[in-house]
């Protein structure tokens, strides 16, 4: 015999009455584990998609802009032994055959055989034939198009030159291709493939490496490099630095889009760029490996002039040796014999030159400066040198000066014969020389300040390529692998912890569980108070007598924690189905999988049975308290305080009441009134201290009907108030569990995101922009100007009123709340604070450092360290998609591979910002020299013009991939998915409501079993049956309507700004709904339990006393 | 009887119960006091309400008397704490009561260690077993060692009551109207037992009965009317 003993016998003796108690144990303990699989489903649905995206890709260098060659792959292949695969990543857009339907966003890739063999599984097709294309699922649904169809693919051609640089042509850059859909490739055969987390699938067109490559003018070039292990192997140990290696040991100048040339007349050679300016990195390195090397830049002038005499169009070049003297000074200009006799010009002579400049925005800006003519030099040698030029795109080539084409406008008619003559005979050996710091101060760029390095004769016979290359890491002219399959893996299991979250919906059904549990297990052994006072009379001291009861309780709240396990499973199915269903906003996919680890399911059950059992040993520690003869005499006796006591509990009840309701009223009345300011919060405040004033009051009341003397004339009504009143603390109980789960349910609802109140205004979510627009291709020109307008042919009539915010995208991953990875580096907007601050768009939620209102976003330009960017986001993506506060700081990798520090500042609330991080425009410039021009767009547009100013723009700017849709829609999509947590909360707190309701059964059921004898005394006297029933139901109604009525009302007090702002749609169905189940469910359980303690022979229990 | 000290002297003890209405308590004992010494034998009768249960209850530290003094083996009881009472309950005191209140759910020996779970010491229930089988065997009880109260007459019920009253070798076997419920047979069965018992055992019995028949049968009979205790000359009947 032993403790335990005595447990399990009384378990076994009491197993029906403890039947009660355990499901209420195995209902909470279920939905915490269901709560936890549901986190573990979405985490592992999340990797799933993780893996698939990226099939067996370990390392992937994404060069962008970028091109290396193809063959680069092949030798990095070879070196590490592993497979891997070049790609010609572009963006574009596809429309079906008809042009009837369209997507944007489509990343268009070159791809061979070696992509499929990095898949999870192989693709059902050998090979993509040269006029087909294969495309996702996702894609094949946009468009609703199948195999054998036709498909029109538009993608930017990728140009070494930025879009952005100085001189760059303004050539259609768009290549439209048409090819036949040859395969839908699934998810697991690299459908999904992306280097970016996010369970929303991309659009994916596969197409022949070759076929796109030469569509897009960039033969046996690539932007991609992917490296997995080889087939049949498992993870080889490929790592970062390995391949990094393989990376130095492989790559040749070519892949920097560098060359090295012999100049003509064994002059030496020199290094040149396709992308017209060489990098700073790769100068230096130039420089490192030869010392004597010598810089040189030339740069297209529009005008070089001397009094009324002009030449057009010229080349000019600022060097050193051997043609310019290093004693020359700075406003010094030596010029060729042609334009000194073109300009009539001698030494001395004051010559103005005008040139381009490439500003924000692609804004052209002529500039002019004036030289001293310091010398005429005869154009033969070196001064006669054709290779000068730099290869400008669209000039090179051009056999005569008509058919230059420049990107910027250039006067025709200005052009004389003399200069098409000399075009055509000298090229563009440039006119005129300037010192090279001139020149670099003059043309100098974000590209470069460099057309060409020079190497001397004895440098020319060593292994220049070589040394250039050794002396430039790979990583700072873009070629840099990253570990993508580590960080998918990382986004993954970081993302979004939607066990936490259920964890927190379920919470109320968790404790309506758990105080259903506590009640029965109560109930259960005040049935056997006799027992409770044998011990205590047998020498137990009362906490031991706890204790036995305790260990009984404990073996209840493991075999719910079992069981639970078992429920729970059911739970997290039957929410991940809620989840792909009608909550789906909240996760954006319906590919979520059941996926339950034996670590979460045994942690689910272990907390579940050890709340349970915590929620019994706290029911227990009012037991065993009373005296044992009183206990094996009558049971338990009332709690009608005595007359003093209850006055002093009916004063400190009423004062809380008071309080809590001076409080609430102070809280509006100080708060909002005077202006209409008290927000939602102050609101939800006040409902708060209102229902605790509530159920103060019903405490209060409770005390005084219960201590009032006999009354003379028992009422029958009277009667039943005055039962409800006898055990006030399970009264209470039961009010304050109604109260408080009717107040969350209804109320919470104040907390859903109206994206449509307000818009119009810049404080709100859509910063007052009516418009938002995301490009796929780069947009250079200015949309506000008319010239802009003009390159589109948009009638500027349509526009009026309209003006665009402009923002650089720097592509990572979405960190909004669509997004359910923790994004590792979000995408990045660059913009010009100013437009935004004069404005005063957006409210900000949190500031760094306090800053006046109106210059906040102006913080952007804070930071001139040159280390850390300073940057804004919206509060809600930094905190939950990020995991970062304000002040805190991410890491990034600029183009030429250095780190750097993006520090958020501030943050904005709640607005269509979300999933991006912004910074100043020129740190971006800075930072990303070679993404070009635009690709989101904020629009003010008259609110009745925003149809056609969307309709105008898009069908202009069709070609890029322009998708405008409304600001306000947009933040819905984001508030959708706050919104559909919140219908959650309130679906299982409904829940949790219900069987709060149930508990209410339980206590009638226990007080009117504990007063059968009292009831059968009223039969004898004369009270009809049904009447009594009556009187028990009225007398618990009275509890319902109670609980309810206090939470109704209190939240109503905290949902009245959103009952009276404009608009408001409140879900006055479910609400109402929720309401009448609950008290449906509470007069069903109440009668049933009525029904149940009053059925049998009631005048027995009277004989029996 | 005055060799020793007596193993409970009561001095002057009253109890007050609060009134439903008045301000004024009731008094159901008034300056009760008795000495019992070890092994003695007493009865209280008195009439219904008259306070013998409360007195008791008093006695056996299940209430504590409103003034007065309980001395328990030379331990004032009035100085101990509610947990130190426990033990007192648990080491000294043997309780029998109208019902019998054994624990449905345990068989007859299981209830008659029940006492020995109270106190933590590890080796009590060895000790105790073979002291249960042997008190069971001596009242009979020995085939129905594994059955359930359930299935004992009411009788027997009270009889392993009784051995469960006795198990920790208490010194004051306190017994509240034992054969109430019980037949006649079964009444003057047990009667019998517990003035056997009484001897056998050593152990001091206090008897609260309307029965004068078991009165009759204890060395001391008290009456309790209006809160006085009083005692009746001793019956020299049973000592035999
Ligand atoms: N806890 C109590 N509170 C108030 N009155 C009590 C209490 N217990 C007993 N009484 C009263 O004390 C009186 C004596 O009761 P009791 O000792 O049970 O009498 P007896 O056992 O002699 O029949 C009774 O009138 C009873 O109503
Ligand atoms: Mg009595």
């Amino acid at each position: 015999m032993t403790s335990w003993t005595l447990a399990i016998r009384s378990l076994r003796f009491h197993a029906r009455s403890h039947l009660g108690s355990l499901l209420g144990a195995a209902v909470g303990s279920g939905v915490l584990v269901g709560a936890l699989v549901v986190g573990d489903s979405v985490r592992g649905s999340l990797r799933a998609m993780a893996i698939s995206r990226l099939g067996k890709v370990e390392l992937a260098m994404a060069s962008n802009d970028r091109l290396f060659r193809q063959k680069l792959a092949d030798d990095i292949g070879a070196s590490l032994d592993a497979t891997t695969a070049p790609v010609l990543q572009i963006l574009g857009t596809a429309t079906t055959g008809d042009a009837d339907a369209r997507a944007n966003r489509v990343h268009v890739m070159g791809v061979d055989q070696r992509f499929w063999e990095l898949a999870g599984d192989p693709p059902s097709f050998s090979a993509i034939s040269p006029d087909s294309v294969v495309i996702n699922r996702a894609l094949a649904d946009q468009l609703q198009t199948k195999t054998g169809e036709s498909l029109l693919l538009r993608v930017r051609k990728p140009s070494a030159l930025s879009q952005d640089a100085p001189l760059s042509p303004s050539e259609d850059t768009l290549v439209a291709v048409r090819l036949n859909v040859q395969a839908v490739v699934s998810d697991s055969e690299f459908g999904r493939f992306s280097l970016h987390a996010s369970q929303i699938p991309p659009f994916n067109a596969f197409v022949a490496l070759p076929t796109l490559a030469s569509r897009a003018g960039v033969t046996n070039q690539a932007n991609l490099l992917l490296i997995g292990p080889k087939r049949g192997e498992g993870n080889t140990a490929i790592t970062l630095d390995s391949a990094t290696k393989a990376l130095r040991e492989n790559w040749t100048l070519a892949d920097a889009e560098l060359k090295l040339q012999e100049l003509p007349n064994g002059n030496g050679a020199e290094l040149r760029s396709d992308r017209v300016f060489i990098d700073s990195p790769a100068s230096r390195a130039a420089f490192a490996a030869d010392s004597e090397a010598r810089g040189v830049l030339t740069y297209f002038v529009n005008e070089m002039r001397i009094g009324e005499r002009t030449t057009p169009y010229s080349m000019v070049t600022a060097m050193g040796a051997p043609i310019v003297p290093e004693e020359m000074a700075e406003n010094e200009i030596l010029l060729n014999q042609w334009l000194a006799d073109d300009l009539g010009a001698k030494v001395g002579d004051e010559l103005t030159m005008a040139y381009y400049v490439v500003g924000l925005a692609r804004a052209l800006e002529e500039r002019r400066e004036t030289f001293r003519v310091g010398g005429i030099i005869p154009m033969q040698g070196a001064a006669a040198d054709p290779t000068l030029m730099p290869d400008f795109p669209g000039l090179t080539d051009a056999e005569n000066c008509r058919d230059w084409d420049t990107g910027f406008p250039i006067e025709l008619s200005q052009i004389r014969e003399k200069d098409n003559a000399y075009w055509e005979e000298h090229r563009g050996t440039p006119k005129a020389f300037v010192t090279l710091a001139a020149g670099q101060r003059l043309w100098g760029n974000r590209f470069g300040d460099l057309t060409s390095v020079r190497f001397g004769d004895q440098a020319v016979g060593t292994d220049l390529e070589r040394q250039i290359r050794d002396a430039l890491d790979p990583a700072s002219v873009g070629l840099q692998f990253e570990p993508v399959r580590e960080s998918a893996l990382a986004a993954s299991s970081q993302s979004q912890d939607f066990g936490q979250l259920f964890l927190g919906f379920s919470f109320f059904l968790i404790i309506a569980a758990l105080m259903l549990m506590a009640l029965l297990f109560q109930f259960g052994i005040e049935q056997r108070t006799s027992e409770v006072g044998v011990l205590l009379a047998l020498g137990f001291k009362p906490g031991k007598v706890r204790l036995l009861f305790l260990r009984e309780g404990a073996v209840i709240g493991i075999m719910g924690g079992l069981l639970g396990v078992f429920g729970g499973t059911g739970y997290a199915r039957a929410m991940l189905y809620g989840l792909s269903t009608v909550w789906r906003d909240a996760v954006g996919t319906s590919a979520l999988s059941y996926h339950a680890s034996p670590a979460t399911l045994i942690i689910g059950g272990v907390s579940g049975a050890g709340v349970a059992i915590l929620t019994i040993w706290l029911a227990l520690r009012k037991q065993a308290r009373q005296p044992a003869h009183q206990l094996l005499s009558e049971g338990p006796a009332d709690e009608s305080p005595s007359l003093s006591g209850a006055g002093w509990t009916k004063r400190r009840t009423d004062l809380i009441s008071r309080l809590c309701l001076i409080a609430a009223g102070g809280l509006i009345v100080l708060t909002g009134m005077p202006e209409g300011l008290a927000g939602a919060e102050t609101f939800f405040f006040a409902g708060t201290l209102l229902l605790a004033a509530g159920i103060a009051q019903c405490a209060s009341i409770l005390t005084s009907l219960g201590a009032s003397g006999t009354s003379a004339k028992i009422a029958f009504a009277h009667l039943a108030v005055r039962n409800a009143t006898r055990k006030r603390k399970r009264s209470l109980a039961t009010i304050g569990l109604l109260a408080c789960g009717s107040f969350l349910v209804m109320s919470i609802g104040v907390f859903r995101l109206e994206s449509g109140a307000g818009a119009a205004k810049r404080s709100s979510g859509t910063g007052g922009f009516a418009l938002i627009g995301e490009a796929t291709h780069p947009v250079v020109q200015d949309l506000n100007t008319q010239s802009g307008r003009d390159s589109f042919g948009i009638d500027s009539a349509n526009l009026a009123g309209v003006e665009v915010v402009p923002f650089r995208v720097l592509d990572g991953e979405d960190a909004s709340c669509l997004n359910l990875n923790r994004a590792q580096k979000p995408r990045l907007l660059g913009v010009q604070p100013e437009l935004l601050a004069k404005r005063g768009a957006f409210t900000f939620a949190k500031v760094v450092e306090e800053a006046p209102l109106e210059d906040r976003w102006l913080l952007l330009k804070s930071g001139k360290q040159a280390t850390v960017v300073p940057a804004i986001g919206d509060q809600a993506s930094i905190q939950w998609a990020l995991g970062k506060k304000v002040g805190d700081t991410l890491d990034y990798t600029d183009e030429q591979g250095n780190e750097f520090k993006i520090r958020i500042v501030a943050s904005v609330a709640n607005s269509i910002l979300q999933g991006s991080l912004l910074i100043d425009e020129s740190a971006f410039i800075e930072r990303y020299p070679s993404t070009s021009g635009y690709r989101m767009f904020l629009m003010d547009a008259p609110g009745e013009k925003m149809e056609i100013v969307s309709k105008v723009l898009s069908r202009a700017l069709r070609d890029f991939g322009l998708e405008i849709e409304p600001a306000v829609r947009r933040l819905a999509a984001f508030n959708a998915v706050q919104n559909t947590y919140l219908s959650t909360f309130q679906v299982l707190g409904g829940l949790g409501l219900l069987l709060g309701s149930v508990g209410l059964g339980v206590v009638v059921l226990r007080n009117v079993l504990e007063r059968r004898s009292e009831l059968a005394l009223l039969l004898a006297v004369g009270f009809g049956s049904n009447a009594l029933r009556w009187c028990v139901l009225s007398e618990h109604g009275v509890l319902l309507l109670l609980g309810l009525g206090v939470g109704a009302v209190a939240a109503f007090v905290a949902v009245l700004p959103a009952v009276i702002a404009p608009g408001a749609q409140l879900p006055y169905v479910s609400l109402t709904l929720t309401l009448a189940l609950v008290l449906l469910s509470g007069i069903v359980w109440t009668w049933v339990a009525a029904r149940f303690a009053l059925r049998g022979k009631l005048l027995d229990a009277l004989r029996n006393e | 009887m005055s060799k020793s000290p007596p193993l409970l002297v009561l001095e002057r003890i009253t109890k007050d119960f609060p009134s439903l209405s008045g301000a004024t308590p009731v008094q159901i004992l008034r300056n009760v006091s008795i000495k019992v010494s070890d092994a003695e034998s007493l009865a209280i009768i008195g009439p219904s309400g008259s306070g013998k249960s409360t007195l008791l209850n008093v006695i056996g530290t299940l209430d504590r008397p409103t003034r007065g003094s309980i001395t328990l083996e030379g331990d004032d009881l009035a100085k101990l704490d509610e947990d130190s009472l426990a033990l007192v309950r648990n080491r000294k005191i043997g309780f029998v009561f109208q019902a019998h209140h054994l624990l449905p759910q345990c068989s007859v020996l299981e209830n008659v260690l029940l006492p020995t779970l109270a106190s933590d010491l590890p080796n009590r229930i060895e000790d105790s077993e073979p002291r249960a089988r042997r008190l069971l065997d001596r009242v009979g009880l020995s085939a129905r060692l594994s059955h359930r109260p359930g299935q004992l007459s009411g009788g027997e019920r009270q009889r392993v009551a009784v051995v469960r009253a006795l198990i920790n070798a208490p010194k004051l076997l306190l017994a509240d109207e034992p054969t109430g419920a019980l037949d006649r047979a079964s009444a003057e069965n047990l009667a019998q037992l517990l003035v056997e018992l009484n001897r056998e055992e050593g152990v001091a019995l206090i008897v609260v009965t309307h029965s004068m028949q078991l009165a009759k049968r204890m060395r001391r009979i008290c009456e309790l009317t209006d809160g006085d205790l009083r005692e009746l000359e001793s019956t020299e009947g049973d000592k035999l």
